[in-house]
This record gives C-alpha cells, sequence and structure tokens, in this order.
C-alpha cells in the first residue's frame, strides 16, 4: 500500500466507519483517549462463551481521522480471533497495518483504540476471575 | 472599541482569499489531525506537520537552526515571506508552529482569524492539489529560546517570586489532578495529576468564540486580567507538551500586547513526572 492508497484507506474508514455504536448485550465498555488533545475511542466488546475469542467489538468515538479510522479498521480485523492474538498484537502491527509512512508521527492516535482493546480485554478477565472467586467463596 | 495590541499579525478569511497567488505570502496549514490537508485545504497552502516537520526526532527539543533552514527552504519560504498559520482546533496547532517559527526570529508570521473552520463554514474553497513551489534559500539565525521561551527550572524560581505570573491552560480536570490521562492509553499520560503552585487555571479555549475567531480585546483582557494575569507581570504559560499554551502565548503577546510572555513547552508531561517538583492538587479521588 502506497503513502496514497494508504491515505484513501484511513480517509474511507473516517468516513464510512465500520462497527460503529455501542454493542446490548456487552462483556465489557472501555473508555480510552486523551481528553486533553481531544481523541476519544470507547471499546465495547462481546466475548464468546467459551471466554477466549472475541464475538463482537463495536467503538464510538471523537477526534482526529486516524484515531477514529483505526478504530474501524481495528474493529474488522479482530472480530472472531482469540484473545491471545489480541494480546500478542503489537502496537507496531497496528501501526504497519494503517500505513507506517503516514500514521508514523502519531502512534499515540494510531494505537488508541488496540490499547483501549487490550484494556478492554483484561477487565474482561479480571472479571472472569471474581465471578468465579465469588462463586466459589458462595458455594462454601 | 479598543484594537488588538499587534492587529498586524491577524488576517482575517476575506485577506486571505484575496492573497492567494500573492508571491510574497505562503498559507501554511498546521494541524492537530494530519489527514485533513489531505482531504482538502486552503488552494495553494502548504502542510506543515508539528511532529515530523519541527520537532527533533530523537531529543525532546524543537529542529535546529539547520534543519529549519532546510524545511523552509524545501517549503519555498524566503526571510522575507510573509508567513500566514491556519488549522483545526481554533488554530491551536497554527499558533504552535507559529511559535516555532519566532524562536528562529521569522519576521512576519501571521495567523488567519478563526482557522479552518471558518474557511469551511464560509464555504470557501478547498483543493486536494499539493502546490509545488521552487526551493528558496532561507538562512536562520541560532535558535533564541531565551525570550519566548520557559524551561522547567526557570518556572521553579519563578513560582517563588512575587509579581509574576503562571498560566495553567489545562481543562480544570487537568488542573485540578483529577484527571491525568485516560486509562490504559499507552506511552500516555503523567505518573502524578495537579498543577504547579501559584498557577492560574484559564483554560486556552475560553480565548475563542464559537466561529474559532479570537475574542474582543476587552473579553481577553478581562479573562487574562481578571486572574491576576497582567502586562506588567513576566508572565509563563504551560499545559501538557506546550501546543495548548502557544495559543495563550499568542493571544497574550499579540492580542494584548503583554511585554514578556514566555511557554513552558516540558509543560506537565515534564513537571508531573519530574521527581521531587512541587505539586498542587484540589482533587480528591
Amino acid at each position: 500500500m502506497d503513502r496514497q492508497e494508504a491515505i484513501e484507506f484511513l480517509l474511507d474508514h473516517y468516513q464510512n466507519p465500520r462497527n460503529n455504536g455501542p454493542l446490548d448485550p456487552v462483556d465489557v465498555t472501555m473508555p480510552g483517549g486523551n481528553p486533553g488533545c481531544g481523541d476519544i475511542v470507547t471499546i465495547y466488546l462481546k466475548v464468546n462463551d467459551a471466554g477466549d475469542q472475541i464475538e463482537r467489538v463495536t467503538f464510538e468515538g471523537t477526534g482526529c481521522t486516524i484515531s477514529q479510522a483505526a478504530a474501524s479498521i481495528l474493529t474488522e480485523m479482530v472480530e472472531g480471533r482469540p484473545l491471545a492474538e489480541i494480546d500478542d498484537m503489537d502496537f507496531n502491527d497496528m501501526i504497519d497495518q494503517l500505513g507506517r509512512e503516514v500514521v508514523s508521527t502519531r502512534p499515540r492516535c494510531a494505537t488508541l483504540a488496540l490499547g483501549t482493546l487490550k484494556a478492554a480485554i483484561t477487565l474482561y478477565r479480571n472479571n472472569k476471575i471474581r465471578a468465579e472467586l465469588d462463586a466459589s467463596q458462595t458455594g462454601v | 472599541m479598543a484594537e488588538y495590541a499587534h492587529p498586524e499579525v491577524l488576517v482575517d478569511t476575506a485577506w486571505v482569499a484575496e492573497h492567494l497567488n500573492d508571491p510574497n505570502v505562503r498559507i501554511i496549514e498546521s494541524n492537530e489531525d494530519i489527514l485533513l490537508y489531505d482531504q482538502g485545504h486552503i488552494p495553494g497552502a502548504i502542510k506543515i506537520d508539528w511532529v515530523a516537520d519541527l520537532n527533533d526526532q530523537v531529543v525532546r527539543d524543537y529542529l535546529d537552526r539547520e534543519h529549519f533552514e532546510q524545511l523552509l527552504s524545501a517549503k519555498g519560504i524566503s526571510n522575507d515571506t510573509t508567513v500566514v498559520f491556519y488549522g483545526d482546533k481554533n488554530n491551536w496547532w497554527a499558533t504552535y508552529a507559529l511559535w516555532v517559527f519566532k524562536l528562529y526570529g521569522h519576521k512576519d508570521a501571521r495567523i488567519m482569524n478563526g482557522g479552518r473552520a471558518k474557511w469551511i463554514a464560509e464555504g470557501q474553497d478547498l483543493t486536494k492539489q499539493v502546490p509545488s513551489d521552487a526551493a528558496s534559500s532561507y538562512k536562520a539565525p541560532e535558535r533564541d529560546d531565551s525570550t519566548i521561551r520557559a524551561f522547567r527550572d526557570e518556572v521553579r524560581e519563578h513560582i517563588k517570586k512575587s509579581g509574576v505570573a503562571l498560566v495553567d491552560v489545562r481543562s480544570p480536570q487537568e488542573f485540578s489532578g483529577e484527571r491525568t490521562h485516560m486509562a490504559e492509553y499507552p506511552q500516555e499520560g503523567t505518573l502524578r495529576g495537579g498543577h504547579i503552585p501559584t498557577a492560574a487555571s484559564i483554560p486556552w479555549a475560553k480565548a475563542v468564540k464559537e466561529d474559532s475567531t479570537f475574542k474582543s480585546p476587552e473579553d481577553l483582557k478581562e479573562l487574562y486580567s481578571s486572574q491576576g494575569v497582567t502586562p506588567d507581570k513576566d508572565v509563563i504559560a504551560y499545559c501538557r507538551i506546550g501546543e495548548r499554551s502557544s495559543h495563550t502565548w499568542f493571544v497574550l503577546t499579540y492580542l494584548l500586547g503583554y511585554p514578556q510572555v514566555r511557554n513552558y513547552d516540558g509543560s506537565w508531561t515534564e513537571w508531573g513526572n519530574s521527581v521531587g517538583l512541587p505539586i498542587e492538587k484540589s482533587y480528591q479521588g
């Protein structure tokens, strides 16, 4: 993907965001962003019954072209993928997916959605552990 | 009605429209959102990206003299070119770029009042065509950080003095310490929240109206002087990395004519992460 193709790819996702809007039912709603600079992304995560795969992910947000386009692109990339795969996703992978030449000067914007998704997965796992602990203590 | 102290530094959209083909003028778009220029810009405008073009890529600092000369020469800007900055977010990044140009003493640098938003709201022409002007031969002096730039240790001494002013231009939640960053944001935020002691909280966007143009001289004077930020004082402004505070620096210096205003670009990302620096925090959470 050359520079112009990368720009058009990002602009398409910015102007026509995929998976945009809240999710119901949802396992985790995770806000992310830098309010000082204005980029906000909220990730809505639904995990499969086995607890190991993304069943559905959507987003809402405001902010710069790159941060919002990256969120749209990410939601398409990760649907149906194992959580472990998201754990292994490096922020540099995200920058490459978006077009390094275009987004390299805005790594925070480019990785905001991925960072927020990783945080959502962490919270999902923590909630699950707490629920299991509560259940085991109740059973005692 | 009172005038701005330096009205020549502010041009309106009509002036820009009349000077699109003026060979002595270079219109420069400087945005926070770097893909806005590609979506459409003022005809003939060039882009300057404050991260890629104005920052040193290794050390946290601005580009050195050699690179500044190369940048401006490549953009076809000469020493006597009138550069007019505009951009998104109420010209927030446009004033940042202008401030860097002034570190190198570029003589004639101006802001298009209302920025990108006003140009678009007026239905003025936009183009995706990128101009290809001939390179120039720009000669810059050594960067002068003494007059309009403040550093951490200077701020540390500044807050011990009387008869000075410190302006925190961030949001009230950042000032109080309630917010430093959003949860789990990678490579973001500071270890401590709050503000530098003695700072007055005057969010930068209070200097502009809804159409992104600057407020009147009377309103601006009231905004700052009501909080003790007066022209007789040595004033330093800060935010997180110095970009929002460059907007306030511009207002105080050029619109209100304050003679001594510096931008502390290390700002909260430096102060809030530094060991042992004093912090005031009003948020109890």
